[in-house]
């Protein structure tokens, strides 16, 4: 009873704490706001661009380079591609060069002589791709015609695809607010350990340490109640991160809720326990130091400001060890995968984290004569 | 019945001994002064009974209980009331005290009864729903002493609870701790303030290098230095004193500089005044009042430690 007496009063002390709130809420949720808005193109799979034109002109050319250019021309208009032909006598280069055409085709038997204008680096490398591919399966038909195959599939159609190529997650990418929602809630956790380091040297200073070990209680109660308590409201503060971030800028948490749910709360009891840990190992403001500059690192190598690839080196050997890397990883391929085990995975690394952490914390507290 | 029985009580820190083979009991009901200088060993014992520090050597029983043993009992009977201020800025008087009260087990009407006859008895009924940081010095000194009494305990624990506050609030304090014993509490008392000790306590002990140098009534410790007198002597200059000569007359046994007064300790019985009157205005002293005063506490304690209190 006296631990939920303690957590109690934690829960209150911190509800009280402005700048806690400013930290825990306004912090992510301000952070979220301005990278999800700023780096969303980061993450976007399409961009939007103005209508391609390409200009062409067709010399001395074989009918069926002629027809099979024809195909190809058709089939590019169908893509909101104008192939234009250019009357004789006009420059087609010119033309490139005035910006009238994204690029300029020069199509005969030798071969397509192509040029494109710098400025429309993507219009013409889209050009260039739909004319190589279309060069390729020229030269292939071609060379079933001349080894007296036929390239017309059974319905006598040319076909329109030779390979086909399909994004295995195109439709469960994260957008840039779905990434930093996960990315700042994860990061925001492991904040949770600087609170943690002044849980029990606050009480030391503020004296009211002398009360708790005169009163008829453990340390290990006192001690459960303080990691009770700011389980419990570093919990609710991530939640309503959750519930900001998903009604408010419309981010992603996925189908698996508890899952992502447990995957936080035992990254915050992690953080506690390495807080607590830092706190009595290193005492007053240089355990905040030393936690700031842990926790702004994990972050860096981890994820919260941008998606981790893979550094490489040094830095991608740190980058694994840091909590934020297999918490993002963690909740992005359960929210976005669709299942439950990434997340069931980080949670079990936060827990048997926390628990050597906390176990760490009671051996201390035990040596101590007070709390 | 001794509510309090120390024997061979011994902490070390390292080689050096704060407390030092103390042996010492308190009677239920009294109100003990526990004098000493800092550094002399008050707190360390105050915080092996309270049960925050262990003792190196020896024991402490509570009730007949040895308090290693029955540390739950003797906590749910002892309340502490620290030097420093032990509340929490962020919260009420009364969720202050309900906290505290809240850790001996107390729940529901009977904690939030408790909580508010703490708080009234100090003086703070009408303010339990302001924070302290809104409260004076005096205020907060008196909350300090509400979350240390609302279990009822039967021994309470007063480490300079007066220390840096206005005379009426001092005073509302002094008499707070009369009460609490006439209630039926048993208080441990220290204060740097003499007087306080003199006007409270029935019974003081004078600790020194973590052992108990002298213990009784205030008249039994007095009686220790009866043999002894105080001269206070103004003079308009100390210029030109010669203290050397002053300490050769008869009986002289020590000379103090305090400002423009000198303070010699001279033996009772032995008449030296004009003696000493003579020697100032040879060394050209200009004198401006005699007083000779019977010793007080404060000698006792100075005769015994060889240092002020507050040193």
């Amino acid at each position: 009873m006296n631990t939920l007496h303690i957590a109690k009063k934690e829960i209150v002390s911190a509800l009280r704490n402005k700048s806690t709130f400013l930290f825990m809420l306004a912090f992510p949720i301000a952070l979220m706001l301005i990278l999800g808005l700023a780096l969303s193109n980061a993450f976007s799979g399409s961009i939007e661009i103005a209508d391609v034109k390409m200009a062409y002109k067709i010399d001395q050319a074989s009918p069926e380079l002629a027809a099979g250019w024809e195909s190809f021309a058709k089939a590019a208009e169908e893509s909101g591609i104008e192939i234009i032909a250019l009357p004789p006598g006009q420059d087609g280069k010119q033309a490139v060069i005035e910006a009238q055409y994204a690029a300029f085709a020069d199509v005969s038997d030798k071969g397509i002589a192509y040029y494109d204008n710098s400025r429309s680096t993507i219009e013409s490398n889209i050009l260039q791709g739909m004319l190589t591919s279309f060069a390729d399966r020229y030269n292939l038909q071609a060379a079933f015609a001349s080894a007296g195959l036929s390239s017309q599939t059974g319905d006598g159609q040319a076909p329109a695809q030779l390979v086909k190529a399909t994004s295995l997650t195109a439709d469960s990418q994260p957008n840039s607010m779905d990434y930093y929602a996960v990315a700042m809630t994860t990061m925001i956790a492991l904040y949770a350990a600087l609170n943690a380091a002044s849980l029990i040297e606050s009480e030391r200073t503020r004296h009211t340490i002398v009360r708790l070990s005169a009163a008829p209680v453990s340390k290990a109660e006192i001690f459960a109640g303080k990691v009770l308590g700011s389980t419990f409201i570093n919990a609710i503060f991530l939640v309503t991160v959750m519930l900001i971030s998903h009604f408010a800028f419309g981010a992603n948490w996925g189908d698996h809720p508890v899952q992502v749910l447990l995957v936080l709360v035992t990254e915050v009891l992690m953080s506690i326990g390495f807080g607590l840990a830092a706190g009595m190992i290193f005492r007053g403001k240089a355990s905040h130091s030393f936690l700031l500059i842990f926790i702004q690192i994990a972050s860096f190598v981890g994820g919260a400001y941008f998606p981790v690839t893979d550094f490489g080196g040094f830095i991608g050997t740190v980058s694994y060890y840091s909590p934020l890397r297999w918490n993002n990883a963690g909740v992005i391929e359960t929210v976005f995968g669709g299942d439950a085990a990434p997340a069931l995975q980080a949670a079990g690394y936060n827990l048997a984290a926390a628990i050597f952490l906390l176990a760490v914390c009671m051996f201390l507290i035990r040596r101590r004569e007070t709390i | 019945m001794n509510i309090i029985e120390i024997g061979g009580l011994t902490k070390k820190f390292g080689d050096f001994a704060a407390v030092d083979n103390m042996s010492l009991t308190l009677k239920e009901g009294e109100i003990f002064g526990f004098l000493g200088a800092n550094g002399a060993g008050k707190s360390t014992t105050i915080s092996m009974i309270a049960s925050l520090l262990r003792p190196t050597k020896g024991e402490i029983k509570f009730l007949g209980k040895n308090i290693a043993k029955h540390a739950h009992f003797a906590k749910m009977n002892i309340g502490i009331v620290p030097q420093d201020l032990a509340i929490y800025e962020d919260m009420t008087a009364f969720e202050n005290v309900k906290f505290f009260a809240g850790l001996y087990g107390f729940r529901g009407s009977e904690l939030k009864a408790r909580v508010e006859e703490a708080l009234s008895f100090v003086g703070l009924g009408d303010k339990q729903k302001e924070l302290p940081k809104n409260f004076s010095g005096g205020m907060k000194r008196r909350l300090n002493i509400a979350c240390a009494i609302a279990h009822r305990p039967k021994l309470i624990i007063m480490d300079e609870p007066t220390v840096g506050i206005d005379p009426h609030s001092r005073n509302y304090i002094l008499q707070s701790v009369k009460e609490l014993n006439r209630m039926g509490c048993t208080i441990l008392y220290t204060s740097h303030y003499m007087e306080e000790v003199e006007e409270i306590c029935t019974r003081i002990a004078i600790v020194d290098h973590g052992k108990i140098i002298a213990d009784g009534t205030k008249e039994q410790l007095k009686a220790i230095i009866t043999d002894s007198k105080e001269i206070w002597i103004d003079v308009k200059s100390v210029e030109g004193l010669n203290q050397e000569r002053l300490k050769e007359i008869r009986g002289v046994l020590s000379v103090r500089i305090e400002e423009q007064r000198l303070k010699i300790q001279s033996r009772a019985e032995i008449a030296n005044l004009n003696d000493i009157v003579q020697q100032l205005i040879r060394d050209g002293m200009e004198i401006r009042a005699v007083e000779e005063q019977a010793p007080n506490l404060e000698t006792v304690f100075l005769t015994l430690t060889g240092r002020n209190l507050r040193d």
